[in-house]
């Protein structure tokens, strides 16, 4: 028996509706003919000539599929003429967009990889740039924040510190300024009930809050007649602080605390919406406030006394430009008047934005080229999607065509579709990024302090719809364009099977190619990264982390306010702590590698006097007790180490680090030379008993600076890192270790206790959350470049069945087959690796300052790049290669 | 009402009286055309289905598949309500016509 819906089938164009109403009206249209046949054949006819009057009416194939599909749905084509151009394009809009909805519902499989993939590809943006939003963007939550500076002598980091009398100076003769406030870090410990507390805090100008533009949410804010040596022990809490050791009580204005054995009167509590961004080490968010109360008769209160820091608030309409110039013509009168106390620095001006942010903004800009480069990816992904489904669809398009729609309208129906591809993309990729952008927040290292606040805002729907939007006019405007272009009588007129040129097009080849290519840059980016924070962690930082545990003490209040009564504290702390089973060395010292950034002291040698003594060089200072360089593994270069022997009233003695050694001694002998620290004029010389190795104190990337250590006996500091080593794991130390200090000194505050390790990895931080990232994206352009190649050579390979199975017929080997296949699967690899290295080459350069020990070109990472792309590709040809060896050269022979 | 919509009009007349009586599958609806006009009127594939689907669109006629043990499944039509309707006000307007026909050009009414 005949089977009838094939014989119409074959007749008959495809019909543009959706598969099933198409089957039905096959189904019944073979119903009539067959019947009508069946009825020919009664009457007497012969089989085949009835059967040519049967199909007859459908001779004129295409016009009749055309009458039947527009009989058989609303007319989308030709329209009454609008009432008006605006609600005609609205209401059309609306239209070809329900029409894309259900043209999408029909494909799922398609719909679902096309969003899949710009969800991905759009997240990654969305969630980066709620990073950049949150840390860069978002303006600092102060009161007209664009004319905030900090002011300062031009100097590695910046603004620099500046001493009091100067900075009164600064703020009598400038005129560029509304007004200018001091900030300097405080620690103060606590003692209100149980544990005594170190609190990070800030001694700020009775103005300063004035002049950010915020008020306290209780009490009141700083006068400025208690800003004064005698009347500043008046302190402003945080809202933290005060439900934290307040309770939130209400009434806690007026209440009197003691801090450092002296008292404090609560004047005021911040609103918790205060962000307290500004202290000496900005992400250590300070917790109450208190004044500066200088006056000039104060020692520290000298004019090359630079401990202070000055923030100022421009005038409204000055420029940063004049500003600057005005405080520089300042600053030269005074280096005029006082020419020992200034350096020949320029002055600068920073904005307060980019003092904070500064640090994590090359990162930031790398991360989101990055996640740019991802898009770009998922764009050429889809793009080749619609390429392919284009070739499934132009037989609809060319009978819309037919029916009368404009190339235009044909054009605009894609680009909706695109449209709404994109969008849908985009919302799921919002969820994504709302849901990444906490998990970046716990990965991200400290010094992107304002990430806390990140959150999918009002800028970054926006910046997601726009991405959406962008996106889909990208990968929509090449299937679109090549859509307006077809071929209506070809494409009318061609067998149902034969499948179009559309589908492995040279532009599906080139966008593959350039997949190949971005995700080159982005493993490229990614490989960087890896040895850089694999030749960082292998660096050799000067001293030996493992096995120590650190804990900071402070010996602050009337029972320590002699040095002695410090140094004998720590000593009997220090004895206590060796007692404990385990432990090998203990010592304690002013400030630990990685531990925050050491204090620079004039360094004036006998005999050699500088023009000016702030000309000096200015050598990191660390106060150390004898054991440190033990317990720190800091190998001894001559001399000798310090020991109990040195004390207060011994000689004064220095040691020095290698570099400062070099660099001042290149041709002597350091040790024996006598030196005067800090204060030019006066003080002991303290002689050079020692050279140590370098130590990389600032961070495991900075090569180590001059360094020299005095000992605690004679150089007495009251804020101390202790560091015990220990042969069992350090952290299980921490809690007998605080015991045993409590029970010498129940008075001492322990705090920031961690083991040396920990820091050196904290301090691996940023350049670790750079690397994560780039692998993250790196991973995600590799997956999708392989399912792109998967795509374009599976689809070749069903394209060109025939033509393989004809090979396969007249001899062809299956290695033959195969180096057919894969061959013209590696030109697509290898333009995109060549494209893609040349670009990479280019690119990389962005992340020379994240790098380290790298060159942004680095050849073994390039070569390890390209192998992987490579192994790749063969992976995912592996596929359709084998489909390819398994043509049947009949079956594919019999398929036309 | 030019020729095309005289012959499309009369096309939906015809199918929506064959249904009336009762409900058809399509090819049904082509032979009692072609049979009743004695062949002066007939439809084939290409012009009938155009015809009932939009009859169906516009809700004048309902399809429905109806399998019978045996047989293939077929796609019968029926009149609907609205169908009924239309149908109704057809025949006012053609037998007014027809009227006007006959008294203008003595056309005898069959």
């Amino acid at each position: 028996m005949r089977d009838w819906k094939t014989v119409v089938r074959v007749h008959l164009t495809p019909l543009p509706l959706d598969a099933a109403r198409a089957n039905d009206i096959v189904d019944e249209l073979a119903q009539h003919v067959a019947q009508h046949h069946a009825d020919l054949v009664a009457s007497g006819m012969d089989d085949d000539a009835a059967l040519a009057t049967a199909l007859k009416p459908l001779r004129d194939n295409a016009r009749v599929a055309a009458e039947i599909a527009r009989a058989d749905r609303p007319r989308p084509v030709t329209p009454a003429p609008p009432p008006s151009e605006k609600a005609g394009v609205i209401r059309d809009a609306i239209r070809d967009a329900r029409y894309a909805v259900r043209l999408l519902t029909r494909a799922p499989g398609f719909a679902t990889v096309a969003i899949v993939t710009l969800a991905v590809g759009i997240g990654a943006n969305t969630a980066i740039f709620s990073v950049l939003n949150a840390v860069l963007l978002r303006p600092l939550p102060y009161a007209d924040p664009a004319r905030l500076v900090m002011i300062g002598e031009l100097g590695s980091h910046g603004a620099g510190n500046v001493g009091y009398t100067t900075f009164l100076d600064w703020r009598d003769r400038s005129h560029g300024f509304e007004d200018m406030a001091l900030v300097r870090s405080w620690t103060a410990t606590l003692v209100t009930t149980g544990e005594p507390e170190r609190v990070p805090a800030m001694r700020v100008s009775s103005n300063f809050f004035r002049l950010l533009g915020v008020r306290p949410a209780l009490g009141r804010d700083f006068r400025p007649d208690e800003d004064t040596p005698a009347g500043w022990r008046v302190i402003i809490l945080s809202d933290h602080l005060w439900r934290r050791r307040f309770g939130a009580d209400p009434n806690v204005v007026g209440r009197v605390v003691t801090m450092n054995d002296r008292h404090y009167t609560i004047v005021g509590v911040m609103p918790a919406s205060f962000e307290p961004l500004i202290s000496e080490h900005f992400y250590q968010r300070a917790e109450m406030w208190s004044l500066v109360g200088y006056d000039t008769t104060l020692p520290f209160a000298c004019r090359s006394c630079q401990h202070l820091k000055a923030i100022g608030r421009l005038k409204a309409g000055v420029p940063m430009e004049t500003a600057r110039a005005d405080i520089d013509a300042v600053q030269s009168a005074l280096r005029a008047a006082h020419p020992t106390d200034y350096s020949r620095s320029t002055m600068t001006l920073v904005p307060l934005q980019d003092e904070l942010t500064g640090k994590v903004k090359p990162a930031l800009t790398v991360l989101m080229g990055a996640v740019a480069f991802v898009l770009l990816i998922a764009c050429a992904n889809v793009a080749n999607l619609l390429l392919a489904r284009m070739a499934q669809r132009e037989r609809d398009l060319a009978l819309r065509t037919a029916l009368g729609a404009s190339r235009a309208r044909i054009v605009r129906q894609l680009l909706v579709e695109s449209a709404l591809l994109g969008l849908a993309g985009g919302a799921a990729g919002l969820l994504l990024s709302a849901w990444s952008v906490p998990l970046l927040a716990t990965l991200a290292p400290t010094t992107m302090s304002r990430l806390a606040g990140a959150h999918v805002d009002a800028r970054v729907v926006v910046f997601s719809i726009a991405i959406a939007l962008a996106t889909a006019l990208l990968f929509g405007l090449l299937p679109a364009l090549r859509a307006s272009r077809i071929d209506l009588q070809a494409t009318l007129h061609a067998d149902v099977r034969k499948s179009s040129q559309a589908a492995t097009s040279p532009a599906r080849r080139l966008l593959v190619a350039a997949d190949v290519a971005l995700a080159v840059v982005l493993l490229a980016g990614a490989g960087l990264m890896i040895k850089s924070v694999g030749r960082l962690l292998g660096v050799d930082p000067g001293f030996n982390p493992d096995g120590v545990l650190t804990m900071q003490v402070s010996f602050v209040g009337a029972a320590y306010a002699q040095n002695e009564q410090v140094v004998t504290k720590t000593d009997q702390m220090l004895a206590k702590l060796r007692e404990l089973p385990g432990v090998e060395a203990v010592a304690a010292a002013s400030q630990i590698p990685l531990g925050g950034n050491g204090d620079c002291w004039g360094f004036h040698i006998q005999g050699r006097p500088a023009p000016t003594p702030a000309d000096d060089s200015c050598p990191e200072r660390y106060g150390v007790t004898p054991d440190y360089f033990r317990v720190m593994q800091i190998p001894l270069k001559s001399g000798r180490l310090f020991s109990d022997a040195d004390r207060a009233n011994s000689d004064a003695v220095l040691i020095v680090g290698e570099r400062t050694a070099r660099t001042l001694w290149p041709n002597d002998d350091a040790i024996g030379q006598h030196v005067r620290i800090g204060d030019h004029a006066n003080g002991p010389w303290r002689t050079i008993v020692g050279v140590v190795g370098n130590v990389r104190h600032e961070e495991l990337a900075a090569v180590p600076s001059m360094q020299m250590y005095t000992p605690q006996s004679q150089i007495t500091d009251s804020y101390l890192t202790v560091v015990i080593r220990g042969s069992a794991d350090p952290s299980r130390l921490a809690n007998e270790a605080r015991r045993a200090i409590w029970s010498v000194a129940s008075d001492v505050p322990v705090y920031e206790v961690a083991p040396l390790p920990d820091l050196v990895a904290k301090s691996v931080a940023p350049r670790r959350f750079m690397m994560v990232l780039l692998e993250l994206f790196g991973a995600v352009a590799l997956l999708m470049t392989a399912v792109g190649l998967y795509g374009v050579i599976s689809y070749s390979v069903v394209e060109r069945t025939r033509e393989l199975g004809i090979r396969a017929a007249l001899g062809a080997s299956r290695g033959d087959i195969v180096r057919l296949v894969v061959g013209s699967g590696l030109t697509i690899v290898a333009l995109g690796l060549a494209i893609g290295v040349v670009v990479a080459a280019a690119a990389t350069r962005y992340l020379q300052g994240s790098l380290y020990a790298v060159s942004p070109t680095d050849p073994t990472t390039f070569a390890a790049v390209v192998c992987v792309l490579f192994a790749v590709a063969a992976l995912a040809q592996s596929v359709p290669v084998a489909r390819a060896m398994r043509v049947d050269p009949v079956v594919a022979l019999r398929q036309d | 009402m030019s020729d095309r919509d005289l012959r499309k009009g009369s096309a939906e007349l015809l199918i929506l009286a064959l249904l009336e009586e009762r409900d058809r599958h399509g090819y049904e609806i082509a032979k009692l055309i072609d049979q009743r006009s004695d062949g002066a009127i007939s439809f084939h594939v290409a012009s009938l289905y155009p015809t009932l689907y939009r009859l169906e669109r516009r809700g004048l006629i309902a399809g429905k598949w109806v399998e019978r043990s045996g047989s293939r499944r077929r796609r019968f039509y029926r009149l609907t309500a609205a169908g009924q309707k239309v149908l109704d006000a057809e025949r006012r307007s053609w037998r007014a016509f027809f009227n006007a026909l006959n008294r203008v050009a003595r056309i005898r009414h069959a």
